[in-house]
């Protein structure tokens, strides 16, 4: 089974976080696999412990992300494709899904994973618009994952404790829930090996698409509490009195 | 502008969000003098549309169709598209619920266009629209703007807007509007199968709306009861910093903090917390913070939006009365 | 647990801890090999035979220092650093400066240990980084999130590592991903662990390498800040002594300009203090309210907090640096110059050493003392030497208090560092505790210790949070108390729990239980690796140990 798994470099999880119009300062900043990417990437190699074929780690970004491919490689993907692009941040949704897509269609694969969505942008859409670009059928928020013959049995979350089991055909492309597994540590060997594998470097330019922007950030910013607080005052009874009218009237949520 | 909201059921039974959506078009409607319509997807809908029908709208557009009786990406993405092409609305709006997030970006860029996903509320600037929605897991909101002509997409977190603020019909009922749906079987690649239910094994705090979170004031697990109680009266979920799940008094899924989850939720109760920043930055993003602690110093109050400085212990007993009484009343 | 089946691994150069000093072992070690094979030297050797160890998430996460380098050492490793080193300013300006509380004088004259002409203020973090990539380029293996947990020890001296086992939950048992700690065997280990090396500490104590004096040390505690334009030059050096540390400790400040108007202070105040309840971490806090360094920091940012002891014992405490199969280097090694601070080029330099002496090895075959020892004759031979020998009475001369001190110092100046006594012995600092005459007051609740103001001064919590320390939480504890008896009942006592007064990243406290009674609560996650606790502890009973890979410190920039 050969997949293609999406993973995404994102600014290191309590890195403090310096606003730069749209974006952030990357100076001083650490940076680090994307944390659902990784759920994905392991679901990928327990499938091709499972059945065999390969896993090719794709990612888009600066140069730095060459260190996360490298990470996935370590862990046991057996080669890694980089689209080079110092401006992937300022990709929308449909755009970096544009290039994505274009890198895979040159491949032969069975299946393409990525993970939820983001810890920068958050977006949560780049699985869903690969299979649109790709013109495949499509399944997200999966727990499980069971393949025979050419499809697959699938096990999706849903909201309030409901789950349901889905049939899809391969070739499709699936996002993988985030802590479906206990994430493997790359080994010693292992991480030895991944300098011996293959990273492909190509730019967006060869890939001969373009990418017509359909949203833009604007400005990020850190949000500023518009009221003060108010302290509800009394006996703790009648404070707590005075709160439950406040969250019913006035916040209104309850 | 038309504006077009997608609303979503499930074996006939509402998901409550459509109506905070519709309540989210109808204000921008207001705002921006527009007109407002709802869908809905499925199979034997007439008192679902009937529902809808009874709200302000101009018209509810009713699709129903065998292979819509069950949701799938494709058959939901096929009628949409018929739809949008046939009705041309120029915004389209959805809750940002697990459905939605699974073809909504689809259908929009089989159209050309981008979706704005999961925004926490909008703003008018000079009439043109401008998209909140919340990045780097809530430390920093954007302002996000659609870059094509119509049709814009975009859908709203839950409890981003409030379902009991929708307008109803005030003359009568709208229009309920059959909308014939081609679909075949063959362009349906995905086969739903059983739905089920299973004894919860991991709680997802970051879907919670309303949660209930405790800190080391609570002093001992021996009184850890007394929290969950009001949890309970208040329908939500309980979770805590740190310190208690390093004891072991609630499993590490329930930490809240930098090295737990980071949520958003409607509402975060924090019970003897004090608002270390290793806490702060996981639920600082939640709409509305209300802290109890005993010192007026603690550094949780910075964000509150209600505070009430007292014992834990003595209001906590309170609190469970006083929600109790408002769900009864 | 049963002992778990090791992988095993054979390197013919294994060095723990990819610092300056491990980097720079690597780096000399691959370019002499390079130029060995290229000259159709034989036996051929090769440099993917040289494992580095580093227990950080990458190469540079847990490297602190103010700091200020003198690049000697850097240039004969990489000739042409000037064009490829982040090496941020060069000093413009060195003050020596002496507070009081209310006022400040600068000294008309620097003394010399003050003198940075010269040198360059840099960020050790951004140096070890740009190192680590020149050893990845030259085809040694590099780990990062692998710690040495074990030696394995073989003969008189050691054969390899075992590094630390993965995958195992908080109460021991192994996880779904438990992947357990390789056996690595090496011809050569070499110790470049840091500052109170876990393994240099059970080396020294297997095999007795102490010297004369144990090694003795200092808690330094660093904030790096953004300040508004014009607050400070970049290049600009102060030091200062007195306020706040009292005459009979031993500590002072620094102030160091970098570029784009960023400035890195600290305090380091010796960890042979007699007060059991003295606070490292409120005295710094404390120390940036004097009028002198508040007028720099107002209206600025804090960047990034740490913390890090350092070994000042200097020459008298180096312990026996080589055994067979082994080397100790760096800090490690006590390769540091405790009366100028600086360890940064002695830690490249004996690097460069130890890799001519393994080469030496490699080339014969030899991986005995025999071979070994001439490290020890290498560095005797080299200005380490000159340079820690002048200052080898130094920091032991404080052990009585400032006055004496600076007698002694004086001395030992004009004297080419004999002073009055040679060799001055020195206790470990630990030793150096009185025990309270009355009872401590009972511990605040953590919540109610030092709260800074939020702006120029910070409690212990929101400092670690800028440390960007993280450690998987489902792990066993990586701090072993060796007898927990003591904490709640003779420690109490006796010292007052200093633990909870000496750490810098709120790991130790002692909380009353809910029956009343003390217990000591450890939260290890917080812990920023600076081994205060193992030096410090009145009882010696807190044994650091390497935590799973990955977890710890993220310094970036620091």
């Amino acid at each position: 089974m050969n997949i293609i798994v999406c993973i995404k470099q994102v600014p290191a999880k309590d890195a403090p976080l310096s606003i730069n119009g749209n974006w952030i300062k990357e100076s001083d900043i650490a940076f680090e696999m994307n944390e659902p990417d990784s759920y994905a990437l392991e679901e990928a190699l327990r499938l091709k412990e499972k059945h065999g074929g390969e896993v090719i780690a794709l990612s888009m970004g600066p140069e730095r992300v060459k260190q996360t491919i490298k990470e996935a490689l370590a862990k046991g993907a057996d080669r890694g494709i980089h689209i080079a692009d110092d401006n992937f941040a300022q990709l929308d949704p449909l755009g970096a899904a544009t290039y994505l897509a274009a890198a895979i269609k040159k491949e032969k694969f069975d299946l393409v994973l990525t993970g939820l969505q983001s810890d920068d942008h958050g977006f949560g859409q780049t699985g869903v618009l690969l299979a649109g670009l790709l013109d495949l059928p499509h399944a997200t928020i999966i727990m499980a994952i069971e393949a025979q013959d050419g499809k697959m049995r699938l096990k999706r979350e849903l909201e309030a404790g409901w789950f349901q089991h889905i049939e899809c055909p391969l070739p499709a492309v699936l996002s993988i829930q985030s802590g479906i597994n206990k994430v493997r540590y790359a080994t010693l060997k292992g991480i030895m090996a991944a300098k011996k594998k293959e990273i492909a470097t190509i730019t967006p330019q060869s890939l001969g698409v373009t990418a017509q922007p359909t949203q833009k950030v604007e400005k990020i910013y850190v949000p500023t509490k518009t009221k003060k607080t108010e302290f509800l005052t009394g006996t703790p009874k009648e404070a707590a009195a005075k709160l439950v009218e406040k969250l019913k009237f006035e916040a209104r949520v309850i | 502008m038309k504006i077009l909201v997608v609303t979503e059921q499930r074996q006939n039974k509402w998901n409550n969000t459509s109506f905070e959506t519709l309540a989210a078009a109808q204000q921008i409607a207001k705002d921006t003098s527009s007109t407002v319509s709802a869908a809905i997807l499925g199979k034997g809908l007439s008192s679902l549309a009937d529902d809808l029908a009874g709200k302000n709208v101009s018209e509810v557009l009713l699709l129903e169709h065998d292979l819509l009786e069950n949701y799938t990406p494709d058959g939901y993405c096929v009628a949409l598209k018929q739809l949008i092409e046939s009705t041309k609305p120029d915004l389209i709006l959805f809750p940002h619920s697990y459905q939605v997030r699974d073809f909504a970006p689809k259908l929009a860029a089989q159209l050309g266009k981008g979706m704005i996903g999961d925004c926490i509320g909008y703003k008018n600037e000079s009439g043109k629209l401008v998209f909140v929605r919340q990045m780097f897991q809530g430390k920093t909101n954007a302002d996000v703007t659609f870059q094509s002509a119509a049709p814009w997409f975009a859908s709203f977190q839950a409890g981003a807007f409030r379902a009991d603020l929708v307008e109803p019909n005030t003359s009568g009922k709208a229009s309920v509007n059959a909308v014939s749906v081609n679909l075949s079987a063959e362009q349906i690649r995905t086969k739903p199968q059983d739905l089920f239910k299973e004894a919860k094994s991991a709680v997802d705090l970051t879907q919670a709306p309303l949660i209930v979170a405790i800190g080391r004031g609570i002093k001992a697990p021996e009184n850890i009861p007394q929290a969950e109680a009001v949890a309970k009266a208040l329908g939500g979920e309980i979770a805590a910093s740190r310190p208690i799940c390093d004891e072991g008094w609630l499993p590490m899924e329930r930490q809240i903090g930098s090295s737990g989850q980071t949520v958003a939720p409607k509402l975060y109760l924090a019970l003897g917390i004090s608002g270390a920043i290793q806490h702060v930055v996981g639920m600082k993003g939640a709409r509305t913070i209300v802290a109890v602690n005993k010192d007026q110093n603690a550094p949780i109050f910075e964000i509150a939006d209600y505070g009430i400085v007292a014992d834990i212990f003595e209001v906590m007993p309170a609190l469970t009365e006083a929600l109790e009484k408002a769900k009864n009343s | 647990m049963t002992p778990p089946q090791r992988e095993q691994l054979e390197a013919d150069v294994l060095i723990v801890g990819a610092g300056p000093a491990g980097l720079s072992c690597a780096l000399h070690l691959a370019n002499l090999i390079k130029k060995h094979n290229d000259s159709g030297g034989k036996p051929e050797l090769s440099t993917e035979n040289i494992y580095v160890l580093e227990k950080g998430r990458e190469v540079g996460a847990h490297q602190l220092s103010g700091a200020i380098m003198n690049p000697k050492a850097l240039a004969e490793l990489v000739p042409d650093y000037e064009k490829s080193a982040p090496l941020d300013t060069p000093v413009t300006d060195d003050a020596a400066l002496f507070f009081t509380e209310h006022g400040s004088f600068r000294f008309p004259i620097t003394p010399p240990p003050f003198k940075n002409k010269g040198n360059y203020v840099v960020s050790l973090n951004k140096i070890a980084k740009w190192l680590g990539g020149l050893v990845e380029g030259s085809g040694v293996n590099l780990f990062t999130q692998f710690g040495g947990a074990q030696l394995i020890y073989e003969n008189n001296g050691i054969a390899g590592v075992i590094t630390e086992d993965k995958g195992i939950d908080k109460t021991g048992k192994p996880k779904d991903n438990y992947t357990p700690g390789y056996e690595l065997r090496a011809k050569v280990t070499v110790l470049a662990e840091g500052t109170r090396g876990s393994l240099t500490k059970q080396l020294v104590e297997k095999y007795k390498l102490d010297n004369i004096n144990p090694q003795i040390y200092s808690l330094g505690i660093k904030e790096l800040w953004d300040v508004q334009p014009g607050r400070i030059a970049p290049g600009y050096v102060a030091h200062t002594l007195g306020w706040p540390v009292a005459t009979d400790m031993y500590g002072g400040g620094w102030i160091y300009g970098l570029s784009n108007n960023r400035v890195s202070i600290g305090l380091v105040i010796g960890l042979e203090y007699a007060d059991s309840q003295f606070d490292p971490h409120e005295a710094f806090q404390k120390w940036k309210t004097h009028t002198h360094i508040k007028k720099i920091l107002d209206g600025g940012k804090l960047v990034r907090y740490g913390a890090k002891s350092l070994p000042a014992g200097g020459w008298y405490s180096m312990p026996r640096n080589y055994v067979d199969g082994g080397l100790i280097i760096g800090d490690s090694g006590s390769f540091l110059d405790s009366q100028r601070l600086k360890g940064i080029h002695l830690a490249i330099k004996s690097g460069m050493l130890a890799a001519e002496t393994i080469f030496e090895s490699l080339k014969v075959g030899d991986n005995t003392t025999k071979t070994l020892s001439g490290f020890q004759q290498r560095v005797e031979q080299s200005y380490i030497k000159d340079e820690l020998w002048k200052v080898r009475n130094f920091h032991q001369s404080f052990q009585h208090g400032t006055f004496r001190g600076f007698v002694h110092t004086a001395f030992q100046q004009i004297t080419g560092g004999r002073g009055l006594i040679d060799p001055m012995r020195a206790e470990a600092g630990y030793k150096h505790y009185k025990k309270l005459a009355s009872p401590a007051a009972p511990p605040a609740h953590p919540e109610d210790r030092f709260k800074g103001d939020g702006q120029l001064t910070f409690d212990r919590l929101t400092d670690v949070y800028h440390s960007g320390t993280r450690h998987n939480d489902d792990q066993p504890c990586h701090l072993h108390i060796l007898d927990s008896n003591i904490c709640a009942t003779k420690c109490v006592e006796e010292y007052g729990n200093p633990c909870q007064y000496f750490c810098p990243a709120a790991v130790y406290e002692m909380a009353k239980e809910s029956i009343g009674a003390l217990k000591l609560k450890i939260n290890f996650p917080n812990c920023v690796h600076c081994k205060t606790c193992d030096i410090a502890d009145p009882y010696q009973i807190i044994d650091w140990v390497v935590p799973e890979g990955g977890g710890g410190p993220n310094y970036e920039g620091m």
